[in-house]
């Protein structure tokens, strides 16, 4: 076996060995109450593993029942991001009813807005895959990571802008989902380009070390302790009234 | 008809590189935000420190003056209109970093406000919750100032068109922030809980 193959089958089964101990800490802080989809999430990943690495090492990856299982886990896996994504806005905007209408309604614009050119720029990326279903399936997958993308960074965006307090460990799913869904869009779409086995094989290096950076992340931000609050700083109500009157002046004339 | 799908066809096919580095830029961009955000949001209390302080350091008074309408009427009718835009340009751009300003300082007091929200104290808590709710919708109201003032420096020798809908937003805003009372005690008492 040469050291690409071992460095392959590191990359491909460490990070589910860190998602098993993942699991094991959402389970044993209870953490699966607050984020369920993120724990399915995990639990699926880690029987997808057990799934398809037998019938990669007997039938290789070019074998017809890899390729279905790949693509009907890849689809489920798909949803349930978004799930986790869905959980994790939803965590963001706990604390303000303002934000739970408004912020929601917004991201939905945005999400409406990257379907669509999530949609167009799939459609038109490159693919001269064989098989039509797996061209389908590369295109979807390509698509939905623009998708995902698109809103793990909005979310990261908006709570910046606004000045929204994450909570870590919601902080921590967001930022190893948005490294691996951009990690995913990039990948995505290279392997359409460049189809020659070492580019297929360095693009799987970089999916399943982007997944061991993922696990890893998770693992650091579930275990990490919650901030302190910050001692709040006296602001006189008076500066909130004044800025509040001038602006309200300015908006009516 | 079929000679000109076959010509667009081919048009798309030589597009297709293109799309697909567009992905990739777009992918390495987005994974940039993040690595950027996670390491910004390391040193979110200093930059909250230096918020609040932006937000004592903003003159009040002086962002009055730039967006008044007497005195734009004034300026209107005494200076030439090459002059008169020239003006109202300088002043629209300073009232626009003015409320910019203070825009980023309602994200700092959100940020005090939902510290205020895990108090134990149920009074500190709640004004907290106001404190947080109000800094948002000021935070979103100072862009529809930001957008206004924006216009008045691409057009200023447009008149300022009035904008109902946002007025009405900002006067429930208003009200809501007119109750912000309590805020200023229950920062100070939650300061004195946390150093007890």
């Amino acid at each position: 076996m040469n050291w690409h193959k071992v460095l392959f089958y590191f990359l491909w089964i460490s990070p589910r060995v860190l998602l098993g101990a993942l699991a094991v800490i959402l389970y044993r802080r209870r953490l699966y109450r607050k984020f369920p989809c993120f724990f399915a999430y995990v639990l699926f990943e880690i029987a997808r593993f057990i799934l398809l690495f037998p019938l990669y090492v007997v039938q290789g990856v070019a074998g017809k029942q890899y390729a279905y299982f790949f693509s009907a886990t890849l689809m489920f896996g798909i949803a349930l991001c978004f799930g986790v994504i869905d959980e994790v806005s939803r965590d963001l905007f706990r604390e303000s009813q303002f934000l739970k209408i408004s912020a929601r309604r917004l991201l939905q614009c945005v999400a409406g807005s990257l379907v669509v050119i999530g949609v167009v720029l799939a459609a038109y990326a490159p693919g001269n895959n064989s098989a039509r279903w797996h061209a389908g399936v590369s295109v979807i997958n390509r698509g939905a990571a623009m998708v995902q993308c698109g809103l793990l960074l909005a979310l990261l965006l908006f709570s910046r802008f606004l000045g929204l307090t994450w909570r870590r460990s919601a902080f921590g799913i967001a930022l190893g989902l948005g490294i691996l869904t951009s990690v995913d869009l990039a990948t995505s779409a290279l392997r359409a380009e460049f189809t020659g086995a070492a580019a297929r094989e360095f693009l799987n290096w970089l999916v399943t070390g982007a997944s061991f950076v993922c696990a890893s992340i998770w693992i650091g931000y579930v275990l990490a302790p919650e901030l302190e609050p910050v001692s709040p700083t006296v602001v006189p109500r008076d500066e909130v009234e004044t800025w509040n009157r001038e602006l309200q002046h300015l908006l009516r004339r | 008809m079929e000679q000109g799908a076959s010509t667009l066809a081919q048009a798309l096919i030589g597009q297709l590189p293109i799309a697909a580095w567009t992905l990739v830029a777009v992918a390495v961009f987005a994974l940039g935000i993040v690595v950027y955000v996670a390491l910004r949001s390391r040193t979110r209390q200093v930059d909250l420190e230096k918020a609040v302080q932006a937000f004592r350091s903003l003159d009040i008074e002086a962002f009055g003056n730039l967006v008044d309408s007497t005195e734009e009427a004034f300026l209107r009718d005494n200076l030439s209109p090459r002059k008169f835009r020239e003006i109202q340009r300088q002043r629209a751009w300073a009232a626009l970093l003015y409320a910019w300003e203070a825009g980023r300082a309602a994200a700092a007091l959100a940020r005090i406000g939902q510290a205020a929200q895990r108090s134990s104290d149920t009074e500190i808590a709640a004004s907290g919750v106001q404190l947080a709710e109000n800094a948002f919708r000021l935070r979103l109201q100072t862009i529809g100032a930001c957008f206004h003032l924006l216009e008045g420096i691409l057009w200023p020798a447009r008149p300022s068109r009035s904008l109902p809908r946002l007025v009405d937003q900002y006067e429930r805003a208003g009200e809501i922030l007119l109750r912000l009372g309590r805020f200023s005690c229950g920062a100070h008492e939650l300061g004195r809980s946390k150093g007890a």
